[in-house]
């Protein structure tokens, strides 16, 4: 499965790369995170709770920036293991600069395990774009008070 | 003997307590001080475990116990074995709780034991296991290519056996004098069993006698004992006592012993309190053994005259990741075994190797072997006739074996002792008034309705079987079937069979022949089964064998209560054995209907004893081992209409007529309950059923969500009948009728599909033809007939 989408910023592409490294904006927007903390550099862990359809449970995880090339681009890598089972993907950030807004085009393909792969695999697309949705309206949102 | 029962179609006399929730199941058993047990699995196919860490589990309010795989393995709890054998088999072990890898989702890493079952299912959410995950793979024919990911360091290549039955040499002979050949690739899609009960197993200890006692979703209990005492536990088989009581349906997915049965007992001992496990649905799809999956390259090849003279076939089983109690025979002997068919093939050679895959384990589902070998031989035999441009049931009809050909020796080994083909096919195509629905056809296209007919004249092998025969193939069990017929004081009847019930209604078909042979009522009539300490030992049941197999013991263990009742009646009447007769439930001197004594008033003294016959045991009981002469053979003719709506892809059965033979019909309301049961099942597979994997192993399709049953309105009402020809070997002459419906339904409607979009230029699609697979076709297709 493939997902990608596009979400504009209004904010200018290097204070947008700059949030996305930070992880109290990246805790602030990520919907159900209830825990995120740098372990080193570009390595954060994370624990959040998720629905996805009949399943819920608590994840924890990790995200890794892979590589990074600011401010135009980067490889995240997500992984994430809990009762309802697990997810592990790669996914890629392009930042194209238009003046003070920045579109954000993202594409990844999430390998998805245990319970949620079992039963909420037709579902995981759209939960997976409805929660992109809410993080990068939260970056607009917070970029507009953001100072770096 | 009376006939007023057999053959009469008298409702089933369990229903009653079924349909009213008065069914005793083994969850609706409960014991003093019972636990529970949850089970954490493996949500990757394919994964070392690194570490488990029980502490949160463990200091959860209300878990007993965590136990793992090490554990069970250091206190000697074994493999569950493979019953069996093939040439060069690769058998690697199969513990309960795995030690070192999960090699499927959904294999067993932890149990948790706590007080109640809520508890331990949020306590094993709180076990952590950190996985290290390999890559995995789920197709067979994948499994077998060059770096693909190993399942078990063992079996190199993924393969566990390679097997192989008929003349090699003459088939390709065959091949290269034919005046046709063709060819197909089909992939027999693999299908999840869901019985409507799933599965349960309940364990209690009895430290005092140091007895177990498992009540467990079993078709076989006896099996079930055997396995798991000897085998697997180490454990006497004097001290396990197996009860399954009602079962709510197995289609084979209850022969297996499973992981899950062998932690209850375990975990029972160790606890000394009653330890229950019930299945989840979700854990039902992804644990309950699959069946199918093969992937297969099937040619046939025919004469000038269009005899057939040569089936070549090459299959790749998927076995899933271990091997469960039958698995082996169903892709060998009870596949290649079918492929003759209906049909005089005179050279046929098939060759099957069994693959390893991070799936669950795939072992006998309904038909077992026999609906894999039916849907390609229909299949190719319909694609054959529509490229000699030969009418399908003319086709057939030429290469039937004739009646005057029995016994009948196919070169896969089987000797088919009758059969009758032709009146079975004659039937059908007079009941689905035939050449007008070719012309009804016709004209439809013309108007562009879709409508395809489909055939299948199916021919199977049930009643498994000679002991000698099948231990000689591999198997590490007999296959005859036991009863104990016992009498009480006042003429109530007890009959104990090997066979169990788990939906086939024994309790009447089984009190229907016993009632006449005793001349009581069929109330007086108790049927028991389903309790190692009650009945002697059985096989259980499974291959359609409790009609052929199970009712001839008891026919059996009936005439030695006969003969004995005769021998005190004789005393009775002071007339000689051989002057008297037994008659509707007296035994009389012949020709002098006054003198008699009812088969009560026998039962009474020999009980008493008071005046008896010197030299004769008191009692009246008798039990029966039967050994069946030779499997059993029934046949007949399906034919599907279906109509292909182009626009969307779907298709709808609009008919479904089925000529079977099963022999004398024990009860037909029974025998139709069956027929219509299977053809529901195989349609299914046509139509809708499919477990699918992702490239990781993982399964998709496994809830109701995504796995496409049939529904009500997936069908139509079913035309049936049938014709009679006996079984030549046994007292009743009976033949298998559980699995005949399933084993011929999925070709006849394939066959009708295929045939409805001949139009198009659509030659093969594979199962399930689901619309998307249908539309697409069309789609693709469409351009290539507009440039026509």
């Amino acid at each position: 499965m493939k997902l990608n989408g596009s979400h504009t910023i209004n904010a200018p592409r290097e204070k947008v790369f700059a949030m996305l490294q930070d992880p109290e904006v990246l805790a602030k927007a990520t919907p159900g995170v209830e825990g995120m903390a740098k372990e080193r550099d570009d390595y954060y862990k994370a624990s959040l709770s998720l629905g996805i359809g009949p399943v819920k449970g608590t994840f924890a995880g990790s995200v890794e920036i892979t590589e990074k090339n600011a401010p135009e681009s980067m490889t995240l890598a997500v992984e994430g293991q809990g009762g309802p089972g697990g997810v592990k993907a790669l996914g890629r950030l392009k930042l194209e600069d238009q003046g003070d807004k920045t579109v954000i085009h993202w594409e990844g393909e999430p390998q998805i395990s245990g319970r949620i792969a079992a039963v909420g695999t037709r579902l995981v697309g759209g939960v997976a774009k409805k929660l992109a949705g809410q993080f990068f309206d939260s970056i607009s949102e917070q970029a507009q008070s953001y100072e770096s | 003997m009376g006939e007023k029962f057999f053959g009469k179609p008298i409702k089933r006399k369990e229903d009653p307590r079924f349909i009213t929730g008065a069914g005793n199941y083994v969850d609706d058993i409960t014991l003093q001080r019972q636990s529970y047990v949850a089970m954490v699995r493996s949500p990757h196919a394919h994964a070392t475990i690194k570490s488990i860490n029980v502490d949160k589990a463990k200091a959860h309010p209300g878990v007993i116990d965590v136990i793992l795989g090490q554990e069970m393995l250091d206190a000697g709890i074994g493999s569950i074995p493979v019953g069996w054998l093939l040439d060069g088999l690769k058998t690697p072990p199969h513990y309960a709780i795995t030690v070192d890898k999960a090699r499927h989702q959904g294999e067993i890493v932890a149990a948790v034991i706590a007080e109640d079952s809520y508890t331990a299912e949020d306590a094993a959410d709180l076990v952590e296991v950190v996985y290290d995950v390999h890559s995995a793979v789920a197709n067979p024919a994948k499994a077998l290519e060059g770096g693909a990911p190993q399942v078990h360091s063992d079996a190199p290549g993924n393969v566990t056996f390679n097997w192989q039955i008929g003349d090699k040499a003459a088939t390709d002979a065959a091949f290269a004098s034919a005046a046709k050949t063709v060819k197909l690739d089909l992939r027999n899609n693999r299908l999840i069993p869901n019985a409507i009960e799933p599965r349960a197993s309940l364990a209690d200890y009895n430290r005092g006698t140091q007895e177990y006692t498992l009540y467990t979703t079993s078709q076989n209990p006896h099996v079930h004992r055997l396995i798991i005492a000897a085998f697997v536990m180490g454990i006497p088989e004097n001290k396990l006592r197996v009860i399954s009581p009602d079962v709510g349906g197995g289609f084979g997915s209850k022969i297996f012993q499973y992981p899950e049965e062998i932690i209850v007992l375990y975990a029972s001992k160790k606890h000394k309190r009653p330890v229950k496990w019930n299945a989840k649905r979700s854990e039902s799809f992804l644990t309950d053994s699959h069946g199918r999956d093969h992937v297969t390259t099937a040619e046939l090849a025919v004469d000038a005259n269009a005899n057939i003279t040569g089936l070549r076939v090459k299959t790749a089983a998927n076995m899933g990741a271990y091997l469960t109690l039958f698995a082996p025979a169903v892709p060998t002997y009870l596949y290649g075994t079918l492929l003759a068919g209906t049909y005089r093939t005179p050279n046929i050679h098939c060759e099957v190797t069994g693959v390893f895959t991070h799936t669950t384990p795939v072992d006998a589902y309904r038909g077992a072997g026999r609906p894999e070998a039916t849907y390609l031989l229909e299949r190719i035999v319909s694609y054959m006739a529509q490229e000699l441009k030969m009418d399908p049931a003319e086709f057939r009809k030429k290469n039937f074996i004739g009646p005057d050909q029995f016994p009948y020796q196919t070169p896969v080994a089987l000797a088919y002792d009758s059969g009758n083909y032709v009146p079975a096919l004659e039937k059908a195509l007079a009941m689905a008034n035939y050449t007008k629905l070719r012309a009804d056809q016709a004209e439809g296209r013309k108007n562009g309705r879709y409508i395809g007919i489909g055939f299948s004249t199916y021919l199977e092998a049930c009643g498994l079987a000679p002991s000698a025969v099948v231990g000689s193939l591999g198997a590490q069990a007999g296959q005859w079937e036991s009863s104990l017929v016992r009498v009480a004081p006042t003429g109530k009847v007890e009959v104990f069979t090997g066979s169990h019930s788990h939906g086939q209604g024994h309790e009447t078909a089984f009190a229907q022949i016993v009632a006449d042979r005793l001349g009581v009522t069929m109330e007086d009539v108790e049927i028991v089964h389903g309790d190692t300490a009650k009945m002697p030992y059985g096989w259980g049941t499974y291959g359609s064998r409790s009609g052929p197999v199970g009712t001839s013991a008891i026919v059996k263990a009936v005439e030695k209560v006969v003969n004995k009742g005769q021998k005190i009646a004789a005393h009775l009447l002071e007339a000689r054995e051989e002057d008297l007769e037994f008659l509707e439930g007296k035994y009389q001197v012949k020709g002098s209907p006054d003198k008699a004594v009812s088969f009560g008033d026998i039962a009474l003294q020999a009980h008493l004893a008071h005046n008896y016959p010197a030299d004769l045991e008191p009692g009246l009981e008798a039990s029966a081992f039967y050994d069946p002469a030779n499997f059993v053979y029934p046949f007949g003719t399906h034919i599907a209409v279906v109509e292909v709506f182009p626009d969307t892809g779907k298709v709808e059965i609009l008919r479904y007529i089925a000529v079977d033979d099963c022999g004398p019909q024990i009860n037909p309301l029974i025998v139709q309950g069956q027929v219509h049961g299977g053809i529901a099942q195989g349609a299914a597979q046509a139509l809708f059923e499919n477990a699918l994997y992702d490239d990781n192993a993982q399964l998709l399709s496994s809830s109701f969500m995504e796995y496409a049953l049939p529904r009500a309105d997936s069908l139509p009402s079913f035309e049936i009948d049938h014709t009679i020809t006996p079984s030549p070997h046994n007292p009743l002459g009976v033949k298998g009728i559980g699995e005949a419906g399933c084993i011929a339904s999925t070709a006849a409607v394939a066959n009708a599909v295929n045939d409805a979009l001949e139009p198009f230029g659509i030659r093969h699609l594979d199962m399930p033809l689901s619309p998307p697979r249908i539309w697409k076709a069309i789609q693709d297709a469409v351009p290539a007939q507009a440039a026509d």
